[in-house]
């Protein structure tokens, strides 16, 4: 090796040295200003068992039935959720996905939450259903229990001739707390269960 | 007599009429105080978050805290269905109770955070000046280090002894 053969060597090893050195530092940059990945958060509805299966579907008056409500977070950082109770029939509405509205039926129960990044958050949640009466050619349900609290919701469902029952829909609207606004914004997602009134 | 009676009655219309109103204007307050209750609560709530976040920004491990969150959360719950369902009483019980953990939350947060900051910059301070000092050193010994060899490579290639090749071409 000649003279600027050996100065190359040189150069290169110092090179690789200062990088060495300065590692920690870049790792310090690095972790503050990374925010990689994809962000998001999850909502789901098991069935009693725990499991995605065995949902609660033909219901009747003063029946216990179970569902287990979760949400995940992967939003990069600890959040703060709201998870809305809503009951409907076929004809009230549902939140409106391309819009990202909510729905704007009243609240029946609610769950407030801290989850943290990676984390999950579950809760079990019973209903039951009280006073309802079949009138003519619709069912009318008066009350709504969630988690041994009662509510009044008064609503109709007509006969679905085609599905064969009279149907409702118990579902979960998913909320987040907005730092920056200082309030709860809809996160565009919902889950819920079709519910048959099989007997009064 | 019969002005007596007529006085009897009016009386006790006056009575019902004033124990009606008495006790609009008691739920009415209690309405009221559960309704800022709940807002205290919410905002306590709001700021203990916002102190846990900020705390979990420098590196903090704020599980327990988060669980300490939802303690709260679970109380502002229960004040809400409370005020739902127009049971003022258990609504302000829910809604204080939320408040004193959501403060208590805060509290530790804000201590938590002022440990991890002191720490957390004394040891990114500790880094930078040790990867600089580090670069600097290595810079400086590069130098030295190459000066050195390179006057000892003059050196061995001076001391060699040139040979004279025999040209065989001619």
């Amino acid at each position: 090796m000649n003279l600027d053969e050996y100065r190359t060597v040189f150069v290169a090893g110092s090179l690789v040295l200062m990088l060495i050195a300065a590692t920690p530092t870049v790792s310090l940059i690095m972790v503050v200003s990374s925010g990689g990945g994809e962000r998001f958060s999850e909502l789901w509805l098991l069935g009693p068992n725990h499991l995605a299966e065995d949902y609660p579907f033909n219901v009747s008056v003063n029946e216990l039935y179970r569902v287990f409500a979760g949400v995940g977070n992967h939003l990069g950082g600890s959040s703060y959720y709201l998870v809305y109770a809503k009951f409907r029939n076929q004809t009230q509405p549902l939140p409106d996905v391309m819009a990202s509205e909510p729905s704007s039926l009243p609240t029946l129960y609610e769950f407030r939450f801290f989850v943290a990044d990676g984390e999950t958050w579950e809760s079990l949640l019973t209903f039951a259903f009280q006073n309802v009466s079949l009138q003519g050619n619709s069912v009318f349900v008066s009350n709504v229990s969630i988690n041994d609290v009662t509510f009044s919701v008064n609503s109709y469902s007509m006969w679905d001739s085609e599905n064969q029952g009279f149907y409702y829909q118990l579902f979960f609207e998913l909320w987040l707390y907005d730092i920056t606004s200082r309030s709860f914004q809809y996160h565009n997602r919902f889950v819920g269960i079709w519910l048959n009134m099989t007997s009064s | 007599m019969k002005s007596a009676s007529k006085l009897l009655v009016l009386f006790f219309v006056f009575a019902f009429s004033v124990s009606i109103i008495m006790s609009e204007a008691f739920a009415s307050h209690l309405e009221d105080t559960a309704t800022s209750s709940i807002e205290k609560a919410e905002n306590a709530l709001i700021s203990a978050y916002q102190a846990v976040l900020e705390t979990e920004r420098v590196g903090t491990n704020v599980a327990a805290l988060l669980t300490r969150l939802n303690e709260a959360g679970e109380s502002l719950v229960k004040a809400q269905v409370a005020f739902r369902l127009r049971d003022f009483d258990e609504a302000v019980r829910s809604a204080d109770l939320c408040y004193e953990v959501g403060e208590d939350v805060k509290r530790q947060a804000e201590e938590l955070l002022l440990v991890a900051y002191s720490s957390s910059v004394v040891g990114n301070w500790l880094t930078v000046t040790g990867s600089l000092v580090s670069v600097i050193a290595i810079v400086f010994g590069s130098f030295w280090g190459w000066r050195v060899f390179k006057r000892r490579y003059i050196r061995r290639v001076l001391k060699k002894k040139p040979e004279v090749a025999k040209d065989e071409s001619r």
